[in-house]
């Protein structure tokens, strides 16, 4: 059975009747790529024939085929002389070239032959698609891929060939069509495929393994919710596991990741000595209710929000980022948290989170900021056609930006009157719309009604998009990436832990803390970051622990506290922390060198000090060398003191480190030094210290 | 930064050197087989590209593709002018350009379809559309990867920042961009960090570099990474060299020489450019801010302030800057090994908007390019009546992408690697640019 046979007899309940529309001619259309958004499917179509984006509007794509140009693209009585049919198949001269085979030449004729019937509507009710097998070990090195759909919950039927397959990276994985579709997959790992089916839009994964042999996992404990999924798609991929982290190594971790800052030796011996077999629990629970914690992920939050000083106004960004941290600080659950955001009206000079609708310029700027946070999605592809890989239309787009045009964004933050947002597709007003969900028809006070929906159980988007950012600030890498663009089409690396999290989180009322203590206390947050044979590339399936640069301000922060010389930021008090700049204008070239957020697009992970500019700052610049130079530095005044060389080199291990020096280290740079009566010791000391602060060990969380 | 390239290095900066990691390719796909015209132009001839970036999207309705036929709203404020290329009129601010325009080409059917600055800057950086799962690099880093030079100089420079993605991508912090900082437009202008802090010897230098070899060591082997970090070598390098620090200083130019190119950023960003190329370095970009003319056509192309009697905006300021570039290049003899490319990441609306100003438009816009084997006083496609699609010979950015590097003796399909070794082409839709070498 030839390959476009399979087609017309796949969809059975049709044998013998004309080719249907919806169902049959438009998925011909997106399988060809004729409504690509390159192609017919642009916003504003191409050579004056425009199609919707995939088939995403029927009606309109009928309209255009039918009745556009005085019906001059179907030729009812002639049908192989219908431009429709001639330019696809090359006959005419079109830009697309041939695109048709005879098959679908054929189907195309069959439904123009038939008086390009409508069609009764059908609705799709369920369609799922699926690889036999998922996990390939064969030496072929494919699986053969399936679809199948069910109209108006009828019996479910087999529309593999009507179905669009492909892959977003061909050199990881191809689509092949023969005899049946399969995947061929090029390279070891996970690929995630795209299947289109009419509107529908879905990930398809496949994994050949990393390694030959199957990996032992059976004894690696599970320390909560997270370690499941972790283990079960390692044993999938066949990646061996490194073993837990030293406690040095933990404690510095997480005191990196909590708090923005190193730990001091009193709490290194202090947490060495503690015997208590829930020592981690007991270290995670006080460094959370640190105030500590509530001032670094206020930063955190800061570079989500966007957070940053209007034109000649400090007064604003200062009352957010104080309203930020007292949240934290007092664990406001994340819903009230999001709904108090949304519905903030008021002085922004005085009332913190109304600047938080400030921080856009206007009413689809808002929404793109807004479907970030509380959607974790970018709406963006959705201004001028309906998002090409998800599910929002433009309809959405701009109803969400309806929400929050009427929005006074002055000093006075305010609900005005009157403001309203045109929808470029009907080219009248927009309706005020949860994207998605449902239009909003109340007589006022939308923003409400959408306020509630954002942060109630009917949002599962929310708690996903909040805990794949917390896994994001503990991992360095979110569960999806880019964190802000989660859709089917781009699947989580582990989809059933992000909705167990997100269960999770909502569970124990939406407390951003205990998501962080699961994180924390998992065997996977624990791992060490050193390779064991088998794991070396890996990056993201935690068989270790990724190990990644200090941003730029903890960075700053911790060279200031290892030389023991603080920031002086432009007229801020001196020793002021760099993560508690709560502008990003405050002027610090240091922290810009090394990358900082300026917070005008989203920065989504820390920008790493790690280019040429940044090691010659480090070289050559003012940051470290002056701290350096400094008499009124820890080394300086250690050897005013008269201390001895071992006793300063273990100091500075266990500042910068958090570890001592082994015996062989200590003894290597005692020996390298000039000795405690020289005069060059001090030179010596500085040199020293400027190479453990630009140490791999020293410029990283690992 | 892992990503290895499997290709065989070639260190030096000669035309052989780059034929044969063309010839060497996984695809069997070498520079010979590209078509090009005549057997002269069959090998490339660029070993260094200037690209004057005009960021935010200039207008090619102001500036390459005048459309004097057409309603005012269409038109915008600007006439064209004659060049001594029949159908290469430019725009009347651009005179100095005009002078010299059968150095340049020019691309007219630039087409793209994406309309945001940062997917568009991805496309037109790097030759490859955004990708979800992968940030590709761009030109001046994928250049770095191939060349592998062991200059003291780095081989990628950006004057004076790089504001954009389309960087080191997937090649890794290591190939990324070198931002001068400051502006080269002021007389104090020094790059940054560039000079040794007091009583920070050379002698001393060596020890911390020796210092931190011995801690990096010892981390490699935990973690099995590289032992030593790159872009730390290669900041110790440009600051221990004798003659690497003077490339970067503007004062050993003439005062007539800096003058021709004009007072602004974009001028002395490309005479310091020229410095660079003079000296080896392979990628230089000249970031020039300011090209999202969403309002005011005049004052911010022509004027730059209100009420300005000769405009110093910013077509005046590229006209001097462009063409004293060009003219320079030629008379040292440079020109014919180095490619000039004058691009943003798309064009602006056909129609003015209500704030006299246009909109962004990417389907199509126009390049202009120069030296490094492309044949000059050329026109390459052209747009619609109203500048609104290409009319004919549309080019792509991946189109474009591969001509650059073509021109620049990388094989487009030459194979190189991400941090998990998946391997990926340098160009992969494109094709040559008919009838530009």
């Amino acid at each position: 059975m030839t390959w476009a046979a399979l087609l017309l007899g796949s969809l059975l309940p049709l044998a013998g009747e004309a080719p249907h529309f919806e169902t049959e001619i438009l998925p011909l259309f997106t399988r060809v790529g004729c409504n690509a958004g390159a192609c017919h499917g642009a916003a504003a179509g191409r050579g004056g024939f425009h199609l919707s984006l995939f088939a995403s509007d029927a009606a309109a794509d009928f309209e255009a085929i039918v009745w556009e140009l005085e019906g001059r693209r179907v030729n009812r009585a002639r049908p192989e002389q219908s431009l429709l049919y001639l330019k696809p198949t090359g006959q005419l001269k079109h830009g697309g070239k041939k695109v048709l085979g005879e098959r679908e030449g054929e189907t195309l004729l069959a439904w123009i032959a038939a008086g390009v019937p409508r069609g009764s509507p059908r609705r799709l009710t369920s369609f799922r698609a699926f690889a036999t097998p998922e996990i390939i070990t064969s030496a072929s090195r494919e699986t053969r891929l399936r679809a199948l759909a069910r109209f108006d919950n009828g019996p479910e039927i087999d529309v593999t060939t009507s179905a669009l397959f492909t892959s977003p990276d061909p050199s990881g994985a191809t689509v092949e069509a023969g005899a049946t579709i399969r995947a061929v997959i090029h390279r070891r790992g996970q690929h995630d495929l795209t299947v289109r089916f009419l509107d529908r839009v879905e990930p398809l994964r496949v994994t050949f393994p990393l390694g030959d042999k199957a990996v032992n996992l059976a004894s690696e404990p599970l320390s909560n919710l997270v370690d499941a999924e972790v283990i079960q798609t390692l044993k999938e991929l066949r990646l061996p596991v490194s073993p837990q982290a030293s406690e040095a190594e933990y404690l510095r971790r997480l005191r990196l990741d909590l708090t923005g800052r190193l730990p001091t030796p009193e709490e290194q011996k202090l947490f060495q000595q503690d015997t208590s077999p829930e020592k981690s629990k007991h270290l995670v629970n006080r460094l959370l209710q640190d105030p500590e914690f509530a001032e670094y992920w206020t930063l955190r939050f800061s570079r989500m929000l966007q957070l940053r000083s209007l034109p000649n106004e400090k007064e604003g960004v200062a009352a957010y980022t104080k309203w930020l941290r007292v949240g934290l600080e007092k664990n406001m659950p994340m819903n009230q948290w999001g709904k108090a955001l949304l519905n903030a009206t008021g002085d922004s000079h005085e009332y913190g989170p109304a600047n938080f609708h400030r921080m856009a310029n206007d009413p689809r700027a808002e929404a793109e900021l807004v479907s970030k946070i509380f959607l974790g999605a970018r709406l963006q592809c959705a201004n001028c056609h309906n998002h090409p890989l998800d599910r929002w239309t433009q309809d959405d787009y701009h109803g969400l930006a309806a929400v929050f045009a009427r929005m006074e964004r002055g000093r006075l933050v305010a609900v005005g009157a009157r403001g309203a947002v045109t929808n470029p597709r009907t080219s009248e007003q927009a309706v005020e719309r949860i994207p998605g969900v449902r239009n909003l028809n109340g007589p006022s006070g939308q923003l409400g009604e959408f306020s509630t929906w954002a942060v109630s159980s009917d949002n599962p988007a929310f708690p996903r998009a909040m805990v794949n950012r917390i896994w994001q600030w503990m991992f360095g890498r979110g569960l999806v990436e880019p964190v802000d663009d989660m859709r089917t089409t781009n699947p989580a690396t582990h989809p059933e832990l992000l909705n167990k999290l997100a269960e999770d989180f909502v569970r124990h009322g939406y407390d951003l803390r205990h998501t962080v203590r699961q994180i924390a206390l998992s065997r996977a947050y624990g791992r060490s970051a050193a390779a064991v044979p088998g794991n070396e590339a890996d990056n993201r399936y935690y068989s270790r622990f990724t190990s990644r640069p200090l941003e730029p301000e903890v960075l700053a922060d911790a060279i200031a506290d290892v030389t023991g010389v603080g920031h002086r930021f432009a007229n801020l008090p001196e020793r002021t922390r760099a993560i508690t700049l709560y502008d990003p204008l405050t002027p610090a070239p240091s922290l810009d060198i090394l990358g900082r957020c300026n917070r005008v697009g989203a920065c989504q992970e820390p920008a790493a000090a790690q280019g040429l500019a940044a090691k010659l700052h480090l070289l050559n610049g003012d940051l470290l060398n002056e701290r350096l130079a400094s008499p009124a530095s820890r080394i300086a005044k250690g050897i005013e003191e008269g201390r001895g060389d071992g006793d300063l080199i273990t100091e500075v291990f266990q500042r910068a480190l958090a570890r001592k020096p082994s015996l062989e280290e200590l003894q290597g740079w005692v020996k390298k030094s000039p000795g405690e009566k020289s005069p060059q010791r001090k030179e010596f000391f500085e040199d020293f210290l400027w190479a453990l602060l630009n140490s791999r060990e020293f410029n990283t969380n690992h | 930064m892992n990503g290895k390239m499997r290709q065989v290095r070639c260190d030096g900066a000669s035309r052989r050197d780059f034929l044969r990691v063309g010839t060497l390719a996984p695809l069997g796909l070498t520079l010979g087989s590209l078509k090009l015209r005549g057997s002269n132009q069959a090998k490339p001839r660029a070993k260094s590209c200037i690209l004057i970036w005009l960021d935010g999207g200039p207008s090619h309705l102001e500036t390459f593709d005048l459309k004097p036929g057409v309603p005012q709203d269409v038109r915008g404020p600007f006439q064209p002018i004659h060049t001594a290329v029949p159908g290469m009129d430019l725009c009347e601010h651009l005179p100095k350009t005009a002078q010299g325009a059968k150095r340049f080409s020019l691309i007219r059917s630039m087409t793209s379809p994406l309309g945001e600055h940062g997917l568009a800057n991805h496309y037109l950086l790097t030759g490859y559309k955004p990708s979800p799962v992968l940030e590709y690099p761009g030109f001046g880093s994928v250049l770095a990867k191939v060349r592998q030079e062991k200059s003291d100089l780095p081989a990628n420079v950006a004057i004076p920042e790089w504001r954009n993605i389309g960087g080191a991508g997937f090649l890794g912090t290591e190939f990324a961009p070198f931002t001068t900082g400051g502006d080269p437009g002021k007389a104090e202008f020094r790059v940054r960090d560039l000079d040794p802090f007091p009583k920070v010897t050379a002698k001393r230098l060596a020890r911390r570099r020796e210092f931190l070899q011995e801690f990096d060591k010892v981390r490699a082997g935990i973690e099995k990474n590289a032992p030593s970090d790159p872009a730390f070598e290669q900041a110790y390098r440009l600051v221990t060299s004798p003659t690497a620090r003077r490339a970067f200083d503007l004062g050993e130019e003439k005062d007539v020489v800096r003058a021709s190119y004009g007072s602004r950023l974009i001028g002395q960003g490309c005479l310091l450019a020229r410095r660079l190329v003079e000296r080896g370095v392979p990628f230089v970009t000249v970031m020039n801010t300011g090209w999202d003319t969403h309002n005011n056509l005049t004052l911010q192309l022509r004027d730059g302030y209100a009420g300005a009697k000769t405009g110093v905006g910013l077509i005046p300021s590229l006209d001097l800057a462009f063409s004293s570039l060009l003219e320079d290049l030629h008379q040292r003899g440079l020109l014919e090994q180095t490619l000039v490319v004058v691009m943003g990441e798309f064009g602006r609306t056909p129609k003015v908007n209500i704030a006299g100003g246009r909109d962004h438009w990417p389907r199509v816009f126009s390049v202009a390019m120069a030296g490094g084997g492309v044949r000059g006083g050329q026109v390459i496609g052209s747009s619609d009546r109203v500048g609104e699609s290409p009319q004919d010979q549309p080019v792509t950015p991946a189109d474009l992408a591969f001509t650059i590097y073509t021109l620049l003796g990388v094989d487009p399909r030459l194979e190189m690697h991400t941090a998990d070794g998946r391997p990926i082409q340098v160009n992969r839709e494109g094709s040559l640019i008919p009838g530009l070498v």
